[in-house]
């Protein structure tokens, strides 16, 4: 993974008033000062030790080629960029993707329009290489922050202009999906993670008691909010709502993935 | 207070194997034989196979559940995570395709003790009684071969034995109360209250779920702590695990976990004669039966009876019809989301809490029929995540924007009824599992009806939101509850499985899950599982020995049997309101 | 000033006047029977809705429903005949006082069967059992018991049946039983301060204990919700000074009590505001009511001052 000390300051979140560089946090977020992980004796034992070995273990390659991890954990400061938290509490994102690769374990099912997702891997390296490739004249790896944040974007957008023998092989929206998804299963399954985003973490044997008003328990905090942009460098920060007030059905056929209900 | 009083909580009873903190199961275990030859093997106990091994083991016939998962010891095995309860969701591989791909894996079905109940959200209303004619009633989709009136009984027994939270007076359907009374409000219950009430849409408070707003005997009652789809540590929430499981392995039924059924075994004279399972090492087995029950699953039980494809049945066990696999349906899971400025916490509170049914019948009025439901849901950060990736199209710097305002989002999921149609199927892909079997496809398509109804649906439900104050709302497209696929029918021609759940074809092999359902409503399904279910079990009960030696089909309703149900059933909750 | 009005201000002061010299004597049986009935009433509903949000999962939690009802009618038929008030008020009275204290076994355990139990204090007893919710339901059939050993109203001299428990105090030891008889004389003759104040002192830490989680629980989100945690001590305070000062029962006890009375009023209000409030508000009020903040707990706070209040009225015990 990229770490910060490595990067240029260009690339980390500004004030958007002033357009100054925010100095990096440990802890970004709205609940400076909130820890999930203070909490841990509250846990029952079992969910601590998933949760400590989380944090504590040393990430380990086992699957990926060496080449393939630089190449996926440059992919994925893209997708979860962390330049505003101090190297040391950056998130290694590609772990997690190593081992369900190594040990082949899926979601449960593929879409019939892509293959296995160990060859999703492997082929979505050369989909962006060549994207790169035809956009810039050179491989991602070797490309300026921004140039590479184009090539994914064309990739989020549906639009890859390269590569048209893998994308016909593979949906160019599932596999943004599938990527997006294991980069969100790593971060957001991080405590430290859940300390940014205010999340109140593992709750048993531990309850929660105030369920209404968003109200924080005693020892949650309270949200402090306070304004901030992404690098300019960065293409990623607006968001486009796909459902306005009103939306056709046919989305449905394009996005649709992970479970609640 | 830094630590709990005596210090950080420690696993206990390690030598017991507890389905809760305080409930634990009964060793030793019976254990039958592979050449014993049992009364009943049931391949899948989860909704439907807990409830039947249950009432099966308690009436005294030798039955053996076969599971595919593992019997989970709770305090142990489950974690109030959400990456770590990954072991939870049946992730074999599957092929899923159509012009409508359904997510499967953990948006459908589990794997392990307990099954589907283990993960579900534990929403638990009933079906209404349209929903048994809609063919007569709308010219669309398919009759059930029994009534309301059929299956109320045992509607009203299921409740009593998960038990069911809810309301006091349910005006939905056919009108009804709840044994249980209904649970606090947390954020997002608070928000479809608010926006139901302004638009004068009545709703349902604090239930139908099946979470304990009251202790149960050895399991403890909610403790709000929104981890129910990972799996209720607590116990609050109802799984056959923690409902009828204990019962049946104290009854002297043997629950054989970790062990993956490959196929059914057709004797000489056409009855099925036991079935073949790979254990955990993959070692093959064959375990003899008198009879047998699949209930595997939407997914897993299709793909069972084709595997058992041999002479004479060439397309599958028990498909002489040709439907086996087809008319599989899911219904529209769209989920809603509003930005609130305050903010909501939406992880506190199990997800299911409210709901509202006003929706549910035919209209005049639409484009469509049929109709849906609007219910709570509470993502946990990672699913949250995902469902920015489709609402939003969120990544990079706007993800981690969007996912610093994961406490201020409040989510409604709608439920909408999609019709059973022919197209819509299981077959076997060529893509192998580890034991060298072929794996599911499941092929998707919407229709007409369909779309519309999801398009009038979701306007709705975003209205709600709207009008529950919400500054910005989105939605992202997905589906839930799988069920039909083997359906039931007074038809041999039409359909798998007649209104007892024995395949036409075969005289003692039965089939008894989500997938007899011959349409679906908008109601969650897993009551109706267990509630057919339990009037399996009574039919077979009743039968007696007839299942084992005759051809012969007896179509008389049997009794009920309330004497049958665990006993930790009796002498709680509040007399019911009919 | 008119005259009618000052003769109307005369009765007034000699009717208060003839009110305190009832208690002061012991002669108030009616009255208190039947306030016992309505504090059974209020306390009856409270615990009906309070045990149907813990969905009567256990048979045993219909008890306090049913013997509030029965003590409410045993307290009109104290109100109405004296041979109701010593006979079937007190009984009823007492037993329910049992199921006040089997009440508070069950809830001490339901705390301790939940996950964490005691280990987690503060959250299993927010969202557990209320502890000390059967003490204070005890309260009125603390009241219906008194009521049943006093005198009506309009009797007039000492009364010619005393001693009717003497069955009881056979079998206790002589000295206990001398006790006890004495014990009941006084109450008899209105000579029980201290015994009340003493019952007023613990129930005001009880009920504002509850008020202290049940508010810690909405995280204090107004001023106001810290008086009921202010007011109980002191009102405790007063009332145990009371039992070893005349001066205090005569002085603070009235005047504290008032406060905490005119608290659980405030209280009142604003539960009750609070609950209308709720997202659903009238539409949904019987579930708001369950689940909004609790319309009788207040009351109940209110009812350590009352007895705060009868506890200053009455006289002391002369050994
Ligand atoms: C996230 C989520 C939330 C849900 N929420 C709700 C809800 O709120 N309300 C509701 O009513 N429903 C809900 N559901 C749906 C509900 O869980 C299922 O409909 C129900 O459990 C299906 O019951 P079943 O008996 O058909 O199958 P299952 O309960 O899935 O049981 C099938 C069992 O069979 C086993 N099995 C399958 N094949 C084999 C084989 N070949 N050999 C051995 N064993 C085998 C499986 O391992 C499994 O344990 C939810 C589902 C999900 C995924
Ligand atoms: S919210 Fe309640 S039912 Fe759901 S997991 Fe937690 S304790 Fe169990």
């Amino acid at each position: 993974m990229k770490r910060f000390e490595e990067v240029d300051r260009a690339l980390c979140p500004v004030d958007p008033d002033t357009g100054e560089v925010l100095e990096p946090r440990a802890q970004p977020g709205y609940y400076a000062g909130f820890s999930t992980l203070a909490q841990r004796a509250f846990w029952d034992e079992a969910t601590r030790k998933v949760v400590d070995k989380r944090v504590k273990d040393a990430p380990q390659r086992r699957y990926l080629s060496e080449q393939a991890w630089e190449f996926w954990s440059t992919v994925f400061a893209h997708l979860i960029p962390q330049t505003d938290r101090t190297p040391e509490r950056q998130i290694n994102l590609v772990a997690g993707l190593d081992h369900r690769l190594e040990v082949n374990e899926t979601i449960g099912y593929r879409y019939e329009d892509m293959p296995h997702d160990r060859v999703v891997y492997a082929w979505g390296i050369d989909a962006i290489n060549a994207e790169a490739k035809h956009r810039y004249g050179g491989e991602f790896m070797v490309l300026p922050y921004r140039q590479q944040d184009v090539v994914l974007k064309a990739l989020h957008d549906g639009r890859p202009e390269a590569a048209s023998d893998i994308w016909k092989k593979m949906s160019v929206h599932r596999f943004w999906q599938m990527i997006m998804g294991d980069a969100i299963e790593a971060y957001y399954a991080h405590p430290w993670a859940w300390d940014e985003i205010g999340f109140g973490g593992p709750a048993y044997p531990r309850a929660y008691t105030r369920l209404e008003r968003g109200e924080p328990e005693p020892w949650e905090v309270e949200e402090q909010r306070y304004a901030w942009a992404a690098p300019s460098a960065s293409v990623s920060d607006e968001v486009r709502s796909v459902s306005g007030h009103h939306t056709e059905a046919g989305q449905h056929s394009l996005l649709d993935k992970g479970g609640v209900r | 207070m830094k630590e709990p009083l005596l210090g950080a909580f420690e696993e206990h009873n390690k030598r017991k194997h507890m389905v809760g903190p305080l409930q634990q199961i009964h060793a030793p275990m019976r254990r039958f034989r592979d050449y014993e030859e049992v009364d009943y093997v049931i391949v899948g106990v989860g909704s439907a196979g807990g409830v039947l091994v249950q009432r099966l083991a308690r009436a005294g016939f030798n039955v053996v559940g076969i599971e595919a998962g593992p019997f989970w010891d709770t305090e142990h095995d489950w974690v109030s995570d959400e990456v770590g309860s990954h072991d939870l969701y049946w992730t074999e591989p599957r092929v899923t395709g159509g012009s409508d791909p359904l997510a499967l894996g953990a948006n459908n079905c589990g794997k392990g003790v307990g099954g589907g109940s283990v993960h579900w959200a534990a929403f638990t209303p009933r079906l209404h009684p349209s929903d048994f004619e809609v063919y007569t009633r709308d010219g669309v989709g398919a009759d059930w071969p029994i009534d309301y009136a059929d299956i109320m009984p045992y509607y009203e027994q299921l409740e009593l034995e998960m038990p069911v939270a809810g309301p006091a007076y349910y005006p939905w359907g056919h009108p009804h109360g709840y044994a249980y009374g209904p649970h606090p409000m947390g954020g997002v219950g608070n928000a479809l209250i608010k926006g139901c009430t302004a638009l004068d849409i009545p709703v349902s408070i604090g239930g139908p779920v099946a979470i304990l707003s009251g202790s149960h005997g050895d399991r403890p009652h909610c403790i709000y702590r929104g981890f129910c789809i990972q799996g209720c540590k607590v116990g609050a929430k109802a799984s056959t695990l923690v409902t009828h499981v204990p019962d049946a392995v104290k009854t002297g039924a043997e629950i054989r976990d970790r062990s993956m059924v490959s196929r059914i075994e057709v004797g000489k004279n056409g009855r099925v004669t036991g079935v073949h399972y790979f254990d955990i090492e993959g070692n093959a087995h064959f375990q003899k039966a008198k009879a047998v029950i699949v209930s595997g699953y939407a997914i897993e039980t299709p793909r069972l009876l084709m595997h058992s494809a041999c002479a004479g049945h060439e397309h599958g066990l028990a498909n002489s019809s040709g439907t086996l696999g087809r008319y599989l349906m899911a219904q529209a899971g769209n989920v809603v989301m509003g930005r609130f400025d305050q903010p909501v916490r939406m992880y506190k509170a199990p997800p299911a809490h409210a709901l509202t049914e006003q929706f549910y019948e035919t209209n005049a009025k639409n484009d469509f029929a049929r109709g849906f439901a609007i219910q709570t849901v509470g993502p946990l950060p990672v699913a949250f995540g995902k469902q920015m990736i489709a609402a939003k199209k969120a990544w990079g710097w706007g993800l981690r924007r969007e996912m610093m305002d994961y406490n201020h989002w409040a989510t409604f999921g709608l439920l909408g009824e999609i019709l059973p149609w022919n197209d819509n199927r299981v077959t076997l892909s060529d893509d192998k599992d580890r034991f060298g079997l072929r794996v599911a496809h499941v092929s998707f398509n919407l229709h007409e009806n369909d779309k519309n109804l999801i398009k009038a649906a979701k306007k709705k439900t975003e209205d709600v939101m709207w009008a529950a104050g919400a500054e910005q709302v989105v939605q992202e497209a997905r589906y839930a509850h799988l069920v039909g696929g083997c359906r039931m029918g007074k038809d041999a021609r039409t359909s798998v499985v007649d209104k007892f759940g024995r395949t036409h074809d075969v005289a003692n092999l039965f089939v008894c899950d989500g997938s007899v359902f011959p349409t679906q409503g908008s109601a969650n399904p897993g009551l109706t599982i267990q509630a057919l279910a339990a009037r399996t079990a009574d039919y077979l009960i009743e039968q007696g020995a007839a299942i084992f030696n005759s051809n012969k089909r007896d179509m008389a309703t049997p009794r009920l049997r309330r004497e049958l149900a665990p006993p930790a059933t009796w002498g709680k909750g509040v007399p019911r309101l009919k | 000033m008119s005259k009618e009005a000052s003769g109307l201000e005369a009765a007034g002061t000699h009717d208060l006047e003839v009110v305190r010299n009832h208690i002061r004597e012991g002669r108030f049986q009616r009255s208190l029977s039947l306030l016992t009935a309505v504090t059974s009433i209020v306390s009856g509903l409270e615990v009906a809705y309070e045990h149907y949000r813990g969905s009567y999962s256990r048979r045993v939690m219909y008890t306090p429903v049913i013997l509030s009802v029965l003590l409410a009618v045993a307290g009109f038929a104290g109100f109405f005949s004296k041979r109701a008030a010593r006979t079937v008020l007190r009984w009823v009275a007492f037993v329910t006082l049992v199921d006040a204290g089997v009440g508070f076994y069950f809830h001490v355990r339901g705390i301790y069967r939940k996950p964490g139990g005691w280990r987690l204090p503060m959250t299993n007893m927010i969202m557990g059992p209320p502890v000390f919710a059967p003490l204070l339901f005890g309260t009125s059939a603390y009241l219906g018991l008194i009521a049943s050993y006093l005198q009506r109203e309009e009797s007039l001299h000492a009364d010619p049946d005393a001693n009717e428990d003497s069955w009881l105090t056979r079998l206790l030891p002589s000295a206990a039983g001398r006790e006890l008889i004495s014990e009941e004389q006084d109450i008899r003759e209105g000579k029980f301060q201290q015994q009340v104040a003493i019952v007023a002192g613990v129930s005001a830490l009880l009920s504002g204990f509850e008020a202290y989680y049940s508010h810690y629980k909405n995280n204090f989100r107004y001023k106001a919700q810290w008086s009921p945690v202010a007011i109980a001590p002191i009102l405790a305070g007063v009332s145990f000074a009371s039992t070893k000062n005349r001066r205090w029962a005569a002085t603070a006890l009235p005047v504290i009590s008032a406060v905490a009375a005119a608290d659980a009023a405030v209280g009142f209000y604003y539960h009750a505001r609070g609950v209308l409030r709720r997202p659903g508000g009238r539409k949904h009020l019987l579930y708001n009511i369950m689940y909004g903040p609790p319309i009788f707990a207040p009351l109940l706070f209110g009812a350590a001052g009352m007895l705060g209040g009868l506890a200053s009225l009455l006289r002391r015990r002369n050994r």
